[in-house]
């Protein structure tokens, strides 16, 4: 088992009145789990792969994470569990636009004390696995959405991680980019054995998961 | 790692050129402004300290009793140093000058005869080279002045008067000098020329002992006409109040006894001089005082604080549009120390190109320092201290205005960071931003508003009539009396010339060309007698200057023994006399007796500075020494022409011409140095303060990103949408203006107390200052905030 959630509240208080963004939550997920999480606007999806992910806290009940249980974690060993398990996939790419794509690769293993050399062979590993070694000395402003969401993927992968979190991966792309991208995902998912849990509108996208959570209102239905 | 900040950092500051160059120029400008002014008040402050024994020197002054106010002198009698010397064995050393005043000397060079004027000659005696030191080049301290024929040169006058480079000093050695074409001086000893801050402000040495030969009675002479400065070498500091009170027992051994009430002697140490007013300046120096380098202490640190507070603030409104990339880098395993480490770094570098500018900009303001204060021979200097200085100012900087929004940034919720709901608040209020701006607005104003009354005051010099008329004037000295009448017809037959006078002086003392008496009825005792200037001038000066004549006339005749005298309305308000009662009666000045034949109106006998004082003109064959020489309109050509008749006339002696127009804005030399000062002023706190409000637009702007974007996809106008950034800090401003008016306006009635004659302050002067900052201000920001009005809406609404 990689990860449980059990009964997880989140809420907000405005003027004396709770509103609940997450309501009693249970999810189990388990290693090479492709999960897709759907639901409209509005319904907790993000807020749900925010606690997952650990960039944000929840008010009640248990999470665990490969044995931690994450709602007795200091901030401080939370932060040091997501760096080296999760990678996150946003669906505006969020690369850094004064780095080119090799440097954007290398930010992440910068501050995981990699030696400069084995940095290099990572990134060009990476460079040449998605097939953007041309690129590699471009700026994100330089690329097309579907090629940045690419570099977004590969600099998730940097790291190695366990788990990738991807909120509406495709959002920005056309449905051909969409395609491309939910490929890589299945085959990293199948070849792999990394575990992906996605944000989709589209029925055509869940349908590369293996199983779907439906929300409403924060609530899992 | 560092390699990746460097590359971010190049990279970020070159994608805001506009910012970048905002926050280095502006932090610059402070820092440099900030250290001019302080090397400025350290030079001003540090006056003779190079002298090993400058803790120890006094130089003795006097203050003089007298029932209506005491006067404070600078000079003591000629015999003070030597009687100090016999009867206080505890005083190390005592000296004595005289000047310094200006001499003529000829030189010949084998060829030709040259005659030179040399305004700054100092008559030493032997102990003065071993109480100040001075970097002998050649010759020997301690005798070079022991011979009363020699004379010590400064290299500059070396190189003038015997036209040598630096090897060939040597030969100069040992040359005679002609001492106004009389006396010949042998050249004993060449020193280095003196830095500019020193009061011994001597371009050449001559013994004392010359001074006493050549003037045997003034030497021996208590009381009278006396010119001497003395200074004493007292064994250690602290040893003065005894000695004063020694001195105040002793004087009575020397001075008449109603001079020995009067007079006290009193000890200045010699660090003082400089800045003390009470004695004011020896000649051809200038006195700096205290509260002035205070106040300029002060500017200077608030010029700093101010441009390290604005630094901080654009640096922090510029670092929250990387809170998505402090989300990135966190989400990305980035930890709040790497972020803080990295944009403490950032900012350093932009801190440390400031400061490389800095140096450029503080070598600049040197630069002009001295030449707008030649007249004061200010020199200025950028030392290896002063860079170091800078930095040292840097690392404050770092401190201060690096690490604040570094440790804010760095703070950011990366899911909060990533969605753009950083709220500007969060990065210090926008009241206290707000209070800052209007902070430094307000001395914005005040400099502002002051600078307009300075320079309102300037033109008044300039506009008010004067009383006499003072264009197309020029003055040329009368070097020898048998010629005056030669001088004057040959001039006279020229077209170009129409009038001339000969006297004294002009109307308005300038250039010192003022001579003081003391006037009283025949039948009044000498002590009742009052203070007034006379003025000798021949039948013409009346007409010439066009004084005009209440009563009575003009002289007919210059004579040896005066016998007439033309007096003005203040003299006349002393007696209780009308202009018409006042002809025919007599008066007596310490001069001699003469009788009133006409009063004219009064005139300004001083400068704006001063009231008007009793003024007395004679009708004294002596003393005429000035030529005042009306010319045409084609001034050139008149010019040439006196240039050429005085030379014929007057051959060995050195040609003067001056228009008295030069002159008389001569006596306005403080309040012309304080309008620069201002104005310089004006404008570091202008481009200060625009920097401020820069950063503080920029941050309105980005907090009301979304909303200008809602109103103009709502229909507003790009000026109307203008209107709302530009009503915020007009009110601003007109607070700031509320606060600094008020300011301004005591201490501008404080300074204009000091002038007789003054504007009156009223509300357009006030309300055009703070309408010009209003302008600039409104200038500075339409950028910013047009940029923001003209700015596609989608743009700011997209990013949620
Ligand atoms: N910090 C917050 N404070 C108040 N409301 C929030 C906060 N974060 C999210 N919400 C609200 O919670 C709900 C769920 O948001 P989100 O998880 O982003 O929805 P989804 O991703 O499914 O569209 C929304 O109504 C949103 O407005
Ligand atoms: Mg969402």
């Amino acid at each position: 088992m990689l990860l449980k959630l059990n009964n997880i509240f989140k809420w907000v208080t405005t003027g004396g009145q709770r509103i609940f963004l997450l309501k009693d939550i249970n999810l189990e997920v388990q290693e090479g789990e492709f999960i897709s999480v759907m639901g409209p606007s509005g319904s907790g999806k993000s807020t749900l792969l925010n606690v997952i992910g650990m960039l944000d806290t929840f008010d009640e009940g248990e999470y665990n994470f490969l044995d931690e249980s994450v709602h007795t974690l200091k901030e401080k060993h939370r932060s040091n569990l997501y760096k080296e398990y999760i990678g996150f996939v946003f669906q505006s790419y969020h690369l850094l636009d004064e780095l080119t794509v090799q440097e954007n690769l290398e930010m992440p293993l910068l501050y995981k004390k990699y030696k400069g050399s084995e940095r290099k062979a990572m990134v060009a590993d990476m460079l040449d696995r998605f097939n953007i070694v041309g690129k590699k000395d471009l700026f994100p402003a330089q690329l097309s959405g579907g090629q940045q969401q690419l570099v977004g993927v590969a600099r998730a992968l940097i790291g190695k991680p366990k788990l990738i979190l991807a909120d509406e991966p495709t959002g920005n792309l056309n449905s051909q980019q969409s395609e491309e991208i939910m490929q890589l995902f299945q085959k990293l998912n199948k070849e792999d054995g990394v575990t992906i849990i996605q944000v989709t509108h589209s029925e055509m996208n869940a349908a590369y998961g293996s199983r779907i959570i439906n929300l409403l209102d924060g609530r899992k239905i | 790692m560092f390699k990746n900040y460097i590359k971010i950092a190049w990279r970020t500051l070159l994608k805001n050129k506009l910012s970048s160059m905002i926050n280095i120029i502006g932090l610059s400008i402070g820092i440099s402004a900030c250290m001019a002014i302080l090397i400025f008040v350290r030079y001003e402050a540090t006056f003779d300290k190079h002298h090993s024994k400058a803790e120890k020197i006094y130089r003795v002054v006097q203050h003089n009793k007298l029932p209506d106010q005491t006067l404070y002198w600078d000079i003591t009698p000629y015999p003070l140093a030597e009687a100090l010397r016999n009867d206080f064995p505890e005083i190390e050393t005592v000296t004595q000058t005289m000047g310094p005043i200006g001499q003529e000397f000829t030189i010949n060079n084998g060829q030709e005869l040259k005659i030179y004027e040399e305004p700054r000659v100092l008559f030493v005696d032997t102990f003065f080279p071993k109480i100040f030191d001075f970097q002998w080049v050649l010759g020997d301290p301690e005798t070079a002045l022991e011979d009363i024929n020699s004379i010590v040169l400064t290299e500059d006058m070396a190189k003038k008067y015997f036209e040598v480079s630096n090897e060939d000093f040597d030969e100069v050695l040992g040359k005679t000098i002609l001492l106004n074409g009389k006396d010949p001086l042998l050249v004993s000893g060449i020193i280095k020329n003196l830095p500019g801050n020193s009061n011994q402000n001597f371009s050449m040495l001559i013994p004392y002992g010359f001074f006493k030969a050549q003037n045997p009675d003034h030497a021996l002479n208590w009381s009278g006409n006396h010119q001497g400065t003395t200074y004493v070498v007292l064994p250690n500091t602290g040893l003065e109040k005894s000695l004063e009170s020694k001195l105040a027992s002793w004087k009575k051994k020397y001075l008449k006894p109603e001079e020995d009430g009067r007079i006290s002697f009193m000890l200045q140490p010699l660090t003082d001089v400089h800045n003390e007013t009470a004695y004011g300046n020896s000649p051809g120096g200038y006195i700096m005082p205290f509260n002035i380098l205070y106040t300029l202490t002060i500017v200077a640190m608030f010029i700093l604080i101010i441009a390290i507070v604005n630094f901080a603030n654009l640096l922090t409104a510029q670092s929250t549009m990387r809170s998505k990339e402090v989300g990135i880098r966190k989400v990305l395993g980035g930890k709040r120390l790497d972020l803080i480490v990295q944009f403490i770094f950032e900012n350093s570098l932009v801190i440390l190109g400031s400061l490389v500018l800095s140096v450029a900009g503080l070598n600049f303001l040197l630069e002009q320092l001295n030449i707008n204060l030649m007249v004061i021979n200010m020199q200025l200097e950028l030392g290896l201290g002063h860079i170091g200085l800078i930095f040292i100012v840097g690392l404050l900087t770092i401190i201060l205005a690096a690490v604040y929004p570094a440790v804010v940034l760095s703070a950011f919720k990366p899911i909060r960071a990533l969605t753009n709901k950083i709220q500007f608040s969060e990065v210090g209020g926008i009241n206290v931003r707000q209070s800052l701006v209007a902070f430094q607005f307000v001395i914005v104003q005040l400099f502002v508003i002051a600078t307009i009354i300075v320079s309102l005051q300037m033109d008044y010099f300039k506009s008010e009539p004067m009383g006499f008329s003072s264009d197309a004037i020029v003055m040329t000295t009368v070097p020898n009396f048998e010629k005056l009448d030669v001088y004057k017809q040959t001039l006279l037959e020229n077209s170009t010339i129409s009038n001339m006078t000969m006297a004294s002086g002009p109307p308005m003392a300038v250039d010192g060309l003022q001579l003081g008496t003391r006037f009283r009825l025949p039948k009044q005792p000498p002590e009742e007698a009052l203070d007034a200037e006379i003025k000798v001038g021949d039948p013409n000066y009346v007409e010439f200057y066009g004084l005009e004549l209440l009563a009575g006339r003009s002289f007919t005749t210059n004579k040896e023994a005066f016998d007439e005298f033309i007096v003005n309305e203040t003299l006349l308000t002393s007696l209780g006399w009308s202009p018409q009662e006042a002809i025919g009666k007599k008066i007596e000045i310490n001069e001699g007796q003469a009788t009133i034949v006409g009063v004219v109106k009064d005139f300004h006998n001083n400068s704006f500075q001063r009231d008007i004082t009793p003024c007395i003109i004679m009708n004294w064959a002596y003393f005429q020494n000035q030529a005042f020489i009306k010319i045409g309109n084609n001034h050139t050509d008149a010019i040439a022409k006196i240039q050429e008749v005085w030379e014929n006339t007057f051959t060995g002696s050195v040609y003067h011409l001056k228009f008295l127009n030069d002159s008389i804005e001569n006596e306005y030399l403080l309040e012309k140095l304080i309008f620069k000062g201002f104005t310089i002023l004006s404008l570091i706190a202008i481009s200060i303060g625009c920097l401020g409000l820069i950063g503080l637009t920029s941050f309105m702007v980005s907090r009301r990103n979304k909303e200008i974007g809602i109103r103009k996809v709502l229909g507003a106008s790009i000026l109307q949408i203008f209107f709302i950034f530009s009503k915020e800090f007009t009110s601003l401003i007109i607070t700031a203006f509320v606060i600094a008016a008020p300011l301004v306006y005591y201490f501008s009635n404080l300074w204009l107390e000091n002038f007789a004659y003054r504007i009156e302050l009223s509300a357009w002067m006030f309300l055009s200052g703070g309408c010009l900052t209003l302008i600039v201000a409104m200038i500075t920001c339409s950028f910013q905030s047009l940029k923001s009005a003209l700015a596609n809406p989608v743009n700011a609404l997209r990013d949620e």
